[in-house]
């Protein structure tokens, strides 16, 4: 492959003295260049298009599935008690107060710690910063928590109790 | 093929390309690659270069699959449906993946056909082709890995029969199983196997090999289809020749564009599908494997079963090393009758079988 070439890189017969581009062929240069740019920029967008969108994880997931769940019954969280239970792949409070069975989001509104049902002194702790919540109401009683606990849909049907998810 | 001048010239003018030499010094090696010249008589048809931008498309998408897919036999089903049905772009990735995995089979195999058709697996290109045929065996082992990976009824049991081919070679048949199926049966230890080599052991292989196999090209260049080269050093050639760069990537870049379009619109109307959750104890009636598989498996329907699985098993190997068989110097097909008209037999009896078998 190393024999004398016959032919120029642009793969044209060599002319004895180049002659400087006429403005004709300027132009036609531009406008190969612009579209030389446009195919570049439309065939990157095409390709990225799809990639980020699929690096995008879509919103919610196949765990939340919507329906009851049956959670427990009144003797595993008595009057006064209160509990922990998994939703779906996100965790709950139950909490069965003097006003009937409540039941909130237990990630807590400060920095996203599970909150905990503390028995001695009648609220809904938070382990990492000390933030309080009311039992019945999710409000925040003392603590850093910016937000009361999201409440969550509870019914009682016999001795068991259900959450029913969004 | 030699280097160009330096590029001085841009890093002075400041350009983006000019600041980037001078900060590596590859612009020496990057003229030595593209400013080659080729005969004007070369022609590939492109499928080389197609196959290799296919194995490009098959490592993003793959690499976008890994990023859901889970690699259990109970979390790989619905991994697959999830991507299919609510990631965004999920089933044109992975329709994507399907059917760039079938064009790059379709692509090495006309490439090899392009290749001994015109005899350019002859001196001085011999380990070319053979480090190409390990090429094409690493393709085939891409496509036989990625299969079980949906664990749906189909991957399962066509890997089931596909093992049970590989366990059925006389002599190494049965540990080559264990090796396979890292067990007795296809099970959850298969698919961690199947992943692992699909992902890890077969990329890294098919790069090195591809390297070499590329290197090689660019330094012996492409064959002249009409005249053998000759063995002596110092031998006169009058072939006229062309750029590589832009002139052959210029066409090569419009053959991948086409490529691609292709390949969205097979993926847009024909998605790839997903049938029941693999069932070890389920059978489905007509089970078939993959396109490029079925002559094998319609083979071993008519023969019997040792002839079936040492037919392709010797048909590959004689093809490895048929470069150093094939001694005679004549490389136009019209001077080799014998062995264009029995590789043409041998094509048309793969391509019969395999019609058989997708109509049976």
């Amino acid at each position: 492959m190393e024999t004398e070439p016959v032919l120029s890189d642009a793969g044209e017969p060599r002319s004895e003295a180049p002659a400087p581009p006429s403005s004709d062929v300027r132009s036609r240069r531009q406008v190969l260049r612009w579209l030389g740019g446009l195919t570049l920029f439309s065939s990157i967008a095409m390709i990225l298009t799809p990639v980020v969108g699929f690096l995008v994880p879509p919103k919610g997931g196949r765990a939340a599935g919507g329906g009851k769940i049956l959670v427990g019954t009144t003797a595993d969280i008595p009057p006064g008690g209160g509990a922990v239970v998994a939703m779906g792949s996100k965790p709950a409070i139950i909490v069965n107060t003097d006003q009937g069975v409540k039941a909130f989001s237990a990630i807590c509104t400060h920095l996203g710690c599970v909150v905990a049902w503390n028995d001695m002194v009648g609220v809904i702790q938070c382990p990492c910063h000390d933030g309080r919540f009311d039992p019945n109401s999710g409000a925040v009683v003392s603590g850093p928590p910016p937000a009361p606990l999201p409440p969550l849909t509870v019914s009682v049907e016999g001795d068991q109790i259900f959450l029913t998810e969004a | 093929m030699a280097g160009a001048p330096t590029t001085k010239r841009d890093a002075a003018s400041g350009s983006a390309a000019g600041w980037l030499d001078e900060r590596t010094r590859l612009g020496p090696l990057l003229s030595a690659s593209l400013h080659v010249r080729i005969p004007m008589s070369a022609r590939t048809y492109y499928f080389g270069g197609i196959a290799l931008f296919l194995f490009g498309i098959q490592v993003v998408t793959g690499t976008l699959l890994s990023l859901y897919f889970k690699p259990t036999p109970e979390a790989a089903y619905g991994s697959v449906q999830f991507i299919t049905s609510d990631v965004s772009f999920g089933w044109l990735i992975r329709s994507l993946h399907h059917w760039t995995a079938n064009l790059m089979i379709l692509f090495v195999f006309l490439h090899l056909g392009r290749v001994f058709l015109q005899a350019a697996y002859k001196y001085p290109r011999e380990l070319t082709w053979v480090v190409g045929m390990l090429l094409f065996a690493v393709t085939l082992g891409f496509g036989f890995t990625g299969y079980l990976l949906p664990w749906d009824q189909r991957a399962y049991w066509a890997t089931v029969v596909g093992t049970e081919i590989a366990g059925g070679v006389p002599g190494i048949g049965e540990p080559l199983l264990l090796l396979l199926r890292a067990g007795t049966e296809v099970t959850g230890d298969t698919m961690s196997r199947f992943f692992g080599i699909h992902v890890l052991v077969l990329p890294l292989a098919l790069g090195a090999l591809l390297g070499v196999h590329l290197l090689l090209v660019h330094q012996l260049g492409l064959a002249n289809p009409k005249r053998a080269q000759s063995r002596a050093t110092e031998a006169p050639d009058d072939e006229r020749l062309r750029p590589f760069f832009p002139n052959y990537i210029l066409d090569e870049l419009v053959a991948w564009y086409v490529l691609l379009a292709v390949l969205v619109v097979l993926a847009s109307l024909f998605p790839a599908g997903l049938e029941e959750q693999a069932n070890a104890l389920q059978t489905p009636a007509h089970i078939k494997p993959e396109w490029y598989y079925l002559g094998v498996y319609e083979l071993l329907k008519l023969v019997p079963r040792v002839i079936g699985i040492l037919t392709p098993v010797v048909g590959i190997g004689l093809l490895v090393v048929w470069p150093f068989l094939d001694r005679s110097p004549e490389v136009l097909p019209r001077r080799r009758k014998l062995v264009v008209g029995v590789a043409t037999l041998v094509v048309i009896g793969l391509v019969g079988l395999t019609v058989i078998g997708y109509a049976s």
